[in-house]
């Protein structure tokens, strides 16, 4: 379904852009190159909604740098990322500022967890929350009802995703020094705070234990049903990506090789080779060939 | 930080009281505004009433330090420029053109807000210490300015100016105006108060922890730098002016490097993202050379003692208190606790 976009996707969409009525996102020949490597080269997938979707590949296949382009840290050379946002109005991300890119609905966390060690949980998950803040600059400095209100209404807010998160408890305690795993949730807290509509999840079981993976599991899936978003997450861990993906995407040098249903990634041949090498009788086939 | 509505709603009226941040910053207030009392009694001696009201003054400076320093991780040279800038600007409004005391000041933090900006958006090219180069070159520049426009700021021979007079009624005398800037202070360390608890504190402390994460978060890193930038020129025109105010003269000399470095002195020792540091630090870096120091014998009359001391301060500051010297207090407490052996309890009572 994703190749039969490749051959448009070479003019960056100028033309309306669409999304079939059951996708949040939809990449479109996307492709970028530093300088010689091309990190991504003419990638297409689409991902539906309610959808855990996952992206894997070999360590290097350009996985993060797909959630790049899409969060817009990096300009796409080409291809478009099409984007239902919170209004339900469809848009192209590319080119948009990164600090907007929130506002509309996709959130994003970190492979190396990115907290404010000084702040508390609580603090940390508030910024999760900055775009949702009306006040100005004014009302807050003077404290005035308007803002009091807001900041009340947001902390309220910020303890009910902690609340839902199991951290409650540690609400005030300060981010540095915590066990990585809370540190995870903090996290994952904070792209809570933005009704996400697609949250892109980068490797959140690196450094976690098989208990805390497991955990991790369960709730991808509750801040799926709760929250009603979609999820798109880059793993190493198979185990999880296998168990708890709807539909997952692979790709190898920045290269589509194959989308499809846990099985049917764990079947394709390309992908086994990708990851494991090709075989010796397959590989002198081919040389014949 | 721990001022949760929800944490706070069940306490008893004297416990919030106790802890209500803008009611402690008025009684920090009050105590420094005794000062002038001491002095008429004769417990301090007078020239302490002009050093403690410098030191008010620069607290005042180095709390936009600690905003662009402390919270938003950039760095600037420039303070010193900003604040004689703002120094001669009020000067001028204020004398030569007889315009009330309030509109120099407001005219001279809007000035040098301007300024502060433009400044800012050249912050958003530059990191690091090569940002603190290019604000070292504006505050040279406008050190020169000061040198040779004449006009306005009297080069070298200074330019003076007058105690305010509140309202275009109440002429103050030195001990009234030190009051003056204490109550300045005070304002000035509840508004920091207020910003940094706030979604702008936050965004601030955002851009410092990491800026590809900010901007995830949805902070403009242009929007917050520039903020960052501005306040750090409002509150140091502030000073310049309130300065010009006080010690009624104004020389170009005044507003050279080691002013800024003085104040960046002032945010590290005192304790960076502290407010009530940020008076402590000016204490330490400012009042202690010149009150102290210079008693001493023979040590006290090498000339740059006091450049020195504070040299030697921030080294170790940084390597052995990184906190800064505002947390001295609580940590003696601790240690007296320890010493008297009731630690544990009380230190459970107070968690």
């Amino acid at each position: 379904m994703a190749n039969t976009n490749v051959k448009t996707s070479a003019a960056p969409a100028a033309k309306e852009p669409t999304l079939a009525p059951d996708e949040v996102l939809r990449i479109d020949g996307l492709s970028i190159h530093f300088g010689g490597l091309k990190a991504v080269d003419n990638l297409s997938f689409a991902i539906k909604e309610k959808e855990i979707f996952g992206l894997i590949g070999p360590n290097g296949a350009g996985k993060t740098t797909v959630f790049n382009c899409i969060t817009q840290f990096y300009t796409p050379n080409a291809g478009s990322v099409l984007f239902r946002t919170n209004s339900g109005a469809v848009e192209n991300l590319v080119g948009k500022p990164v600090h907007t890119i929130i506002r509309k609905g996709l959130v994003r966390t970190f492979q190396n967890v990115e907290l404010i060690p000084e702040l508390s949980i609580i603090d940390n998950v508030l910024i999760g929350a900055h775009s949702d803040f009306k006040c100005g600059m004014f009302s807050q400095a003077l404290k005035l009802p308007g803002a009091r209100k807001e900041e009340r209404k947001m902390r309220q807010k910020a303890m009910d995703v902690l609340e839902f998160m199991g951290i409650a408890d540690l609400s005030e305690t300060p981010c540095g020094g915590l066990p990585y795993g809370i540190r995870k949730k903090v996290e994952m807290a904070r792209t809570l705070m933005c009704n996400p509509k697609l949250i892109i999840l980068d490797e959140p079981a690196a450094g976690l234990n098989d208990v805390e993976t497991q955990q991790l599991a369960e709730t991808i899936y509750q801040v799926r049903d709760k929250y009603h978003c979609t999820v798109l997450l880059v793993e190493h861990d198979m185990r999880l990506v296998m168990s708890i993906c709807d539909r997952i995407c692979a790709i190898s040098f920045g290269k589509f090789l194959a989308c499809g249903t846990p099985a049917e990634i764990q079947q394709n041949k390309q992908v086994q080779e990708a990851y494991l090498g090709v075989s010796e009788e397959a590989y002198e086939k081919e040389e014949k060939v | 930080m721990g001022n949760t509505p929800l944490a706070t709603a069940n306490r008893s009226l004297a416990w919030r009281l106790w802890h209500n941040h803008n009611l402690r910053f008025v009684l920090f207030g009050l105590v420094i505004a005794t000062v002038p009392l001491w002095v008429s009694m004769g417990v301090f001696k007078t020239s302490w009433l002009g050093i403690l009201g410098g030191t008010v003054i620069y607290a005042i400076a180095a709390q936009g330090m600690n905003l662009l320093l402390g919270y938003s991780g950039l760095i600037s040279l420039g303070t010193a420029g900003f604040m004689g800038l703002g120094a001669y600007i009020s000067a001028y409004v204020t004398g030569d053109m007889g315009l009330p005391w309030e509109v120099g000041i407001i005219a001279a933090v809007v000035i040098c807000l301007i300024l502060g900006l433009l400044v800012g958006l050249a912050s958003l090219r530059i990191e690091g210490l090569y940002l603190g180069i290019v604000t070292l070159c504006v505050a040279e520049v406008l050190r020169k300015t000061f040198d040779e426009f004449t006009a306005i700021t009297g080069g070298f021979s200074g330019k003076s100016a007058n105690f305010p007079t509140l309202l275009g009624l109440f002429k103050l005398n030195q001990g009234q105006t030190f009051v003056l800037l204490v109550v300045v202070m005070v304002l000035i360390m509840m508004l920091t108060w207020n910003l940094v608890h706030g979604q702008l504190g936050r965004a601030f402390h955002a851009m410092r922890g990491s800026q590809v994460a900010a901007q995830a978060m949805g902070v403009s890193l242009m929007k917050y730098r520039l903020v960052s930038f501005a306040l750090a020129t409002a509150f140091a025109a502030l000073a310049g002016a309130l300065y010009a105010h006080f010690t009624r003269f104004v020389y170009p000399s005044t507003w050279a490097l080691t002013l800024s470095l003085n104040i960046l002195a002032m945010v590290i020792i005192g304790g960076p993202r502290s407010i009530y540091g940020m008076f402590w630090g000016a204490l330490v870096v400012y009042a202690v050379p010149d009150l102290f120091l210079k008693q001493i014998p023979v040590i006290g009359d090498i000339g740059g003692l006091a450049y020195v001391f504070s040299g030697v301060l921030i080294i170790l500051v940084v390597l052995f208190y990184p906190g800064g010297v505002v947390n001295i207090a609580q940590d003696v407490k601790k240690l007296l606790r320890k010493i008297t052996g009731k630690g544990k309890k009380e230190v459970s009572g107070n968690g």
